[in-house]
């Protein structure tokens, strides 16, 4: 999950090891688009934060791509600049102006073989605040583990903990009475 | 082993997104915007540049700060207008007495007030209804920005928050240490705590580009760090309340903040002498307040003064505000001191009633390097005056809806 950053010269002087990046690159971003773009999709809640959430993320990984020597830590470094800015105040503000009229209604994806719990328990979700949304996206979607979600978070796994409990707890107080710890048998 | 709540959070994630098999990106989008990320960061370096290069002029200021700087090119494209020639404002000398049932009564406010009870906000152009009270409150994108203060068991404190133009709160909001704006108005700065650290943000509120953020050492919220004013176009001075008591005072500019050393408090600043203002000194008998250089790093005082507590500049750094050190229920008097050494311009007087407890807030805004807008006590009733340095005293007779009064909405 640790990102090694290695300082390689700041200058390219080499004739073709642009090209050499943007090949690499866009085969990353080839493989890697529609997963990332999914997480995106929860921590931001609609499609076009979440287009803008990893198109800005995309980028800095770009600038910092001869930077990056461990490429198995590339995943990690999206999701960690997707999380941060996700839960940067300004740029939810600066969202609601730029994106304020010409955003359709979300329709998002059918849950086909849902119930209704599937798509009650998302809207909680979404009225979570960001950090222990990106909390729960990392723990329950992404399946990292709080030390892996510390990492991502800059923050102490103390904390990704409490976090994580207070989400929970949120979610238990809103959700129906089938989310009901001594219906659902959750009573933690 | 999960919780079946948490299986059940798993299963919604899952159904929510693993049908989208969105790849809307393309490489040519990812590489335009990673251009506009190094303009902003090589814009943001250059504003360092500037104000580095703002303090190697040599500080033998006139009392005409803004156009002694005029020669030094701006790194940047600053969306601030240039200030025009204009005919120095007549200053007249002495002590002014202020008295608030003698003054002359003027309609219009020249600058937005708050009016606490309303709330509301009341602006040359109207008045506005709020949603609650704001400490603070100037516009924001479409919107406006605003400080409120709660008291409540699970939210206390101050809180950024943001309005639309409806003036509905757009967002929950994140605790702060505070919100300032540049003279010119084309910069706002901010604090918010995000759970770990403090966070300062440098704001265009016109949207032309995007917020600059400074990051703080890991710490707790109860050590805030509070925005006291700008240091240049893009750079706001700060104190942090590291160790309660102990607080130390940054330059935030993006990246990390820089220290500034000389003062053990900073309590203002002026972005066209690019100095911060603060106590210098504790003593037995007195506080002193001085004037240090944002970039110099030496933290020796340009001057110092032990007679008053120093508040705002003047939009072009002439003139600064003292007040008296140790007020308490408000001060009673105001003084206009030369901002470049310190010296005594003109001091208004507050004329109170026989054993009436009040005085000047220290909350106040500056009108050009006119005038001064101030909230005076008197008892428990409060008066909005217009203070002009050409020695005239005006009362803003706008009436308040209840007893709080009304209170300047952005201070300098």
């Amino acid at each position: 999950m640790t990102t090694t950053l290695v300082d390689m010269g700041s200058q390219d002087r080499r004739g073709g090891r642009n090209s050499h990046k943007d090949a690499d690159f866009s085969a990353y971003m080839a493989a890697r688009q529609p997963a990332l773009y999914r997480t995106a999709y929860l921590l931001a809640g609609d499609h076009a934060s979440a287009e803008d959430l990893l198109q800005n993320a995309f980028a800095k990984l770009y600038l910092s791509w001869d930077k990056i020597r461990d490429h198995g830590a590339l995943d990690g470094y999206v999701r960690r600049v997707m999380v941060n800015e996700n839960n940067s105040l300004w740029r939810r503000a600066w969202k609601r102006r730029e994106h304020s009229t010409d955003t359709m209604p979300e329709t998002g994806a059918h849950d086909t073989y849902d119930d209704g719990m599937g798509g009650a328990l998302w809207s909680y979700v979404q009225t979570l605040p960001p950090k222990q949304r990106a909390v729960i996206v990392l723990r329950y979607y992404e399946q990292l583990s709080e030390a892996e979600i510390a990492d991502v978070l800059g923050i102490s796994a103390g904390t990704v903990k409490s976090q994580a409990s207070r989400a929970l707890a949120g979610l238990r107080a809103r959700a129906p009475q089938s989310l009901n710890p001594r219906e659902s048998g959750d009573a933690s | 082993m999960n919780t079946p709540l948490e299986d059940q959070v798993h299963d919604a994630l899952h159904r929510r997104v693993d049908p989208i098999q969105h790849a809307p990106l393309t490489v040519t989008d990812v590489r335009h915007r990673a251009r506009r990320i190094q303009r902003r960061r090589a814009a943001v370096a250059g504003g360092a540049v500037a104000a580095v290069l703002a303090i190697a002029i040599p500080v033998g200021l006139s009392a005409t700060g803004t156009n002694q700087r005029s020669d030094v090119p701006p790194a940047t494209q600053s969306p601030s207008p240039t200030p025009s020639p204009s005919p120095a404002p007549e200053v007249t000398s002495g002590t002014i007495e202020v008295d608030p049932e003698s003054a002359e009564v003027v309609e219009q406010t020249p600058v937005p007030l708050l009016d606490v009870d309303g709330p509301t906000l009341i602006t040359p152009d109207g008045t506005l209804d709020l949603p609650a009270a704001y400490d603070t409150l100037t516009p924001y994108l479409d919107g406006w920005a605003g400080v409120a203060r709660y008291d409540e068991p699970d939210k206390s404190g101050a809180f950024i928050e943001f309005l639309g133009e409806d003036l509905r709160v757009d967002d929950g909001g994140v605790p702060t240490g505070g919100l300032v704006e540049s003279p010119d108005g084309a910069r706002i700065a901010w604090s918010e705590y995000d759970g770990t650290r403090w966070r300062v943000m440098v704001a265009d509120p016109a949207g032309g580009t995007e917020p600059v953020e400074t990051t703080f050492a890991p710490t707790a919220e109860e050590e805030p760090v509070i925005p006291v004013g700008f240091v240049s176009d893009d750079a706001v001075a700060v104190r942090a309340m590291y160790n309660i008591g102990d607080p130390k005072t940054f330059v935030a500019s993006g990246g990390q903040p820089v220290e500034v050393p000389g003062l053990l408090q900073a309590d203002t600043a002026s972005s066209t002498l690019g100095v911060v203002a603060g106590i210098t000194e504790f003593r037995p008998d007195a506080t002193c307040s001085g004037v240090v250089d944002a970039a110099a790093g030496g933290g020796r005082p340009a001057w110092t003064t032990c007679d008053h507590r120093l508040g705002p500049f003047s939009a072009t750094g002439t003139y600064v505000v003292g007040t008296l050190p140790e007020a308490e229920s408000g001060s009673r008097d105001i003084t206009v001191l030369d901002a470049t050494t310190g010296e005594e311009v003109l001091t208004f007087e507050a004329a109170l009633p026989r054993r009436t407890v009040g005085g000047f807030w220290t909350q106040m805004t500056w009108v050009g390097d006119e005038a001064l807008v101030v909230r005076l006590a008197s008892g428990e009733d409060y008066v909005m005056m217009r203070l002009g340095l050409d020695g005239s005293v005006q009362r803003i007779g706008i009436e308040s809806a209840g007893v709080s009064g009304l209170k300047v909405a952005m201070p300098s």
